[in-house]
């Protein structure tokens, strides 16, 4: 089989849904074509994992397919996320937003697979465009619409400063490889371009001083588009820049890796000490995010086997961890209201009114915050191992300070989870869908937790 | 295998007891007590088991857990690690006991909280693989943290976060010590493990052995609190509801006393010694500022808090003395301490139950109308402070002892600081029990329950003190792991 062929299913999938909305609007059918597009994609990835491919303008080895099959899996569980939250909605027609998704993930694939820059913005650019209109996907919320137009706005100009880079790049060493890039010497203007990449790429991780976008955005765009900005758009970028970064010729200078190393201790404590001050829990998500891609710049500082599954598997917590604590505030809001339940005082009473999704919350927050049984501490573990083996003493300094902040404001939510509710609320009850992700989600996050061994096992032998 | 189960049973009883909670209540405490108490009639046995070419551990267990980073699921006991599960299965069981009353709202995730808390603390007292043990070192935390936050007194949030934060902060210098340990002994060895027996021949030495010390001896110290680092431990201790209270002072406090013996005094001995003048030092100050501070409160309650800080000072001292005699008596002062500290909070907070106040300023005359609880609380204050014939005096004796072998001057300074603890002790006494009764105030005395608990906790600490050599026999070959490791 070709070892394109997730990519080719899921074009595919667009293209039938696209006929299939225009047939016949139906959610349902449009969301199993979305889900079964998006499980075969996952489903052919074991057969072609193996299969030799000579790199050309996708490059299919075991590293960039893992990524992809992170992506796809991620979309799933957002796509089963998604599902119950528009399920109710009487305003809008539901079905381009599972195109919008599914599009987005086509794009997200291919900028992970891509190994010329012409792919790679090709990847970039599907997945942000389907990416905004997700996030301003509810018209009747002002917020979403505002957030929709940020995001236009400034993810534009940073495409605009990543093309600019991809141009400096050509025009220094004739190719738009990604090898015959890395090996052309450092000339003024090739150093010029990386530069514009690294402030796009930058850009797409919210990493500080990138990260001004984060909040706002997050906060505005309905959950499930919240959690797709949150974990798909960082996975895809990401994927690229660990698979660049281990090419031959990619070594980094002094004056890179310092950089690095700037930018990940101001995420890190920027992210934290901001989310101290958030009354909305898609606000502090936010700030989350940048202090753990902060975290995650660690481990990709760090040289070495444990260095790299560490990447990974804190990538793999990460998106479970924040699909759930996404999954949450979606489950508990509707599409339909102005806004979504995301204040943190909307959570009050939790523990009494829901305690089983209080639980999950719970859960959800201990893994952001690295605490045991969840597998956020194993993945903590794995990066300061990371750290600690390369000898980054002011990364892992600055971790453990940062994580001490980042613990305060994970506990305030569970203490307002855990206060008494003032009255009796009518709460609604969860859907089926939405119980059995959730409950799925906790379990991952439990299970892999207290036995890691079979993920990082998995891990080592496709990106090991 | 059954230290598997002295684990994995009061987790389960948590896990049965929350969903048991809405609509049994009463059924929810009984599987606790009767989970803790099947836990109890596992481990009793274990006292005269064996295991083969490990003289003096009693019991051990071992299986891969992540193969990757070398991390195996090991147990093991001792007669030190025999001693502390039984008394945190004994005062679990208290705890259970005493919120019978107290604990009327959300009864099943309370309970269910309390057992993974125990789990947690017994896992610490059996892990000899080293992440293991801060795996469990973490997880005991996170139940207290909700038992503190949902359960406690008026200032519970603040003094929650305060808990955590401590606790979880110098937890993160415990994992990259360990982290250091097993990354050197890879260098050394070539193969990258955290079992307990493959680290204790790393013994790092120079500027890098006494930094990983150094983590490891602040994040025990912090939970020990002591001197300086004791600041969340009143406020804790407080805001804590009772059975919360009974378990922090009894138990979690240990864990730190039990870290500092079993791993950073084997583990990076040569650094040990060159923290033990300031650990000293630092012994003294605890027992002179937890004795002050406690003579200055007006809380019953933060009285008997900083009380522990003064006794834990002893436990600093005894540890870092570093000969066999004082560390007989750190483990005897830790059990000692556990049975009266326990018996203290549960007096205290059945006054707060009664009275609905902790101020010493409003209490008074309580041996008028109250004379079984008076009596039994100025039984448990005198224990406290070291009355011979009761327990903590054989403890605090060996340790005194044992250290004036090494270091009179230490020794001499730390016998001072027990005037000060006569004084906060009758000065309690007298402004709790004696004095004039408050004439309005109708409150029943001690019922059956809270008697059979004190005759238990007064029966133990009399046994204690009067008997204390089946203690000493069970802790001494334990004692010896910690200088010859074996092979």
């Amino acid at each position: 089989m070709n070892a394109a062929a997730p990519l080719m299913i899921l074009a595919g999938a667009v293209a039938v849904l696209l006929a299939a909305i225009a047939i016949r609007r139906s959610y349902f059918l449009s969301a199993a074509i979305t889900s079964a597009g998006l499980l075969s994609a996952l489903g052919v990835i074991p057969s072609v994992i193996g299969a030799h491919t000579s790199p050309g303008l996708f490059v299919f080895n075991g590293e960039s397919l893992g990524f992809i099959g992170l992506i796809l899996a991620a979309s799933f569980v957002i796509l089963v996320i998604a599902y119950p939250y528009w399920n109710g909605c009487t305003k809008l027609p539901r079905e381009e937003f599972l195109l919008l998704l599914l599009l987005a993930t086509l794009g997200a694939t291919a900028l992970a697979a891509a190994n010329n820059f012409v792919t790679l913005f090709l990847g970039l650019e599907t997945m942000t465009l389907a990416m905004i209109g997700m996030i301003a996907y509810p018209r009747y919320r002002g917020q979403a619409e505002e957030a929709g137009l940020k995001y236009l706005v400034l993810s534009g100009m940073s495409s605009a400063f990543v093309l600019f880079g991809i141009g400096l790049i050509e025009l220094s060493c004739g190719s738009l490889d990604f090898s015959a890039a890395l090996s052309a010497a450092g000339s003024p203007m090739m150093i010029a371009g990386l530069a514009m990449l690294g402030v796009g790429a930058g850009f797409k991780l919210s990493v500080v001083p990138f990260h001004f976008w984060v909040p706002d955005i997050y906060a505005g765009a309905p959950a499930p588009s919240g959690a797709y900005v949150a974990v798909i758009a960082k996975i895809a970028v990401l994927a690229v820049l660990i698979r660049v970064m281990s090419l031959p010729g990619a070594e980094m200078s002094s004056g890179v890796t310092d950089a690095m190393t700037v930018v990940a201790i101001l995420s890190m404590l920027v992210g934290n000490l901001l989310a101290l001050m958030q009354d909305n829990l898609k606000r502090v998500l936010g700030y989350s995010s940048i202090a753990h891609l902060g975290y995650l710049l660690v481990a990709i500082l760090a040289v070495g086997a444990i260095a790299r599954v560490a990447v990974v598997f804190y990538l793999v917590t990460y998106a479970i961890t924040m699909a759930g604590a996404f999954g949450v505030v979606s489950v508990l809001s509707d599409a339909d209201a102005p806004r979504d339940a995301d204040r943190i005082a909307d959570l009050r009473g939790m523990f009494w009114t829901r305690p089983g999704l209080a639980a999950v919350m719970t859960l959800m927050l201990l893994s952001l915050a690295g605490i045991p049984p969840a597998i956020g501490f194993i993945a903590k573990m794995y990066i300061m191992a990371a750290g600690i083996h390369t000898e980054l003493w002011v990364l892992i300094g600055t971790m453990v300070a940062s994580s001490v902040i980042g613990l305060f404001y994970y506990l305030n939510i569970i203490i307002v989870m855990s206060q008494k509710p003032d009255e009796h609320r009518a709460v609604s009850r969860i859907s089926l869908p939405g119980r059995l992700t959730m409950a799925a989600v906790s379990f991952a996050v439990v299970g892999f937790g207290i036995a890691p061994q079979p993920l990082i096992a998995l891990l080592k032998t496709v990106f090991g | 295998m059954s230290l598997v189960w002295l684990i994995v049973i009061p987790l389960l009883g948590g896990v049965f007891a929350w969903p048991l909670g809405r609509a049994y209540p009463l059924l929810t405490r009984i599987v606790c007590l009767a989970s803790l108490g099947l836990d109890l009639v596992i481990a009793l046995p274990l006292l005269h088991g064996a295991v083969p070419q490990q003289g003096n551990w009693l019991a051990a267990f071992n299986a891969p857990w992540i193969p990757a980073f070398g991390m195996s699921f090991r147990l093991g006991l001792d007669g030190m690690s025999w001693l502390l599960t039984v008394l945190t299965l004994l005062l679990g069981m208290f705890s259970i006991v005493v919120s019978w009353r107290e604990i009327e709202d959300g009864v099943g995730f309370f309970h269910a909280n309390l057992m993974w808390s125990l789990a947690g603390t017994i896992g610490v007292f059996l892990a000899l693989d080293l992440f293991l043990f801060f795996y469990f070192w973490e997880l005991m935390l996170v139940p207290m943290y909700f038992v503190i936050a949902i359960w406690g007194h008026e200032n519970r949030r603040r003094a929650a976060i305060k808990f955590f934060l401590f606790t979880q902060g110098s937890g993160l210098l415990i994992l990259i010590s360990i982290l250091a340990l097993a990354f050197l002994h890879e260098r050394q060895t070539g193969v990258l493990s955290f079992d307990y027996f493959a680290l204790l021949g790393t013994q790092p030495g120079g500027t890098f052995g006494f930094l990983v010390m150094l983590g490891l001896f602040i994040a025990f110290v912090v939970k020990l609190a002591g001197f300086p680092v004791h600041i969340w431990l009143p406020e804790t201790h407080t805001e804590a509801p009772t059975a919360g209270s009974v378990i922090l002072a009894s138990i979690l406090l240990k864990t730190g006393a039990y870290g500092l013996l079993r791993f950073v005094v084997p583990l990076v001995p040569v650094a040990a010694h060159e923290i033990a003048p300031v650990a000293l030092w630092l012994g003294v100050a605890s027992i002179f500022y937890g004795a002050v501070l406690a003579y200055g409160q007006s809380d019953f309650k933060k009285l008997i808090a900083y009380t522990s800080i003064s006794h834990m000072g002893f436990i600093l001292i005894g540890v870092f003395v570093i000969n066999n005699l004082a560390w007989q008596g750190v483990v005897f002062l830790l059990i000692a301490h556990g049975v009266s500290t326990g018996a203290l909070f549960i007096i205290v907070g059945s006054v707060q139950h009664r009275l609905h106040t902790r101020d010493l300023g409003k209490m008074g005359g309580m041996w008028t109308d109250m004379p079984k609880l008076s009596s039994f609380g100025t039984f448990f204050i005198l224990a406290a402070m070291g009355l011979p014939g009761l327990g903590n005096f054989v403890g605090e004796f060996l340790i005194l002892r044992g250290t004036y072998a090494v270091a009179p001057e230490v020794a001499i300074a730390a016998a001072v600081g027990l005037i000060p603890a006569a004084l906060y002790s009758l000065i309690a006494i007298q402004r709790a029990f004696h004095g004039p009764a408050d004439a309005s105030r109708v409150q029943p005395d001690f019922g059956v329950r809270e008697n059979a608990m004190m005759l238990a906790l007064a029966a133990a600490i009399i046994w204690l003190g009067v008997y204390p050599q089946p203690i000493l026999n069970v802790a001494a070959p334990a004692l010896q792991n910690l200088t010859a490791p074996p092979q």
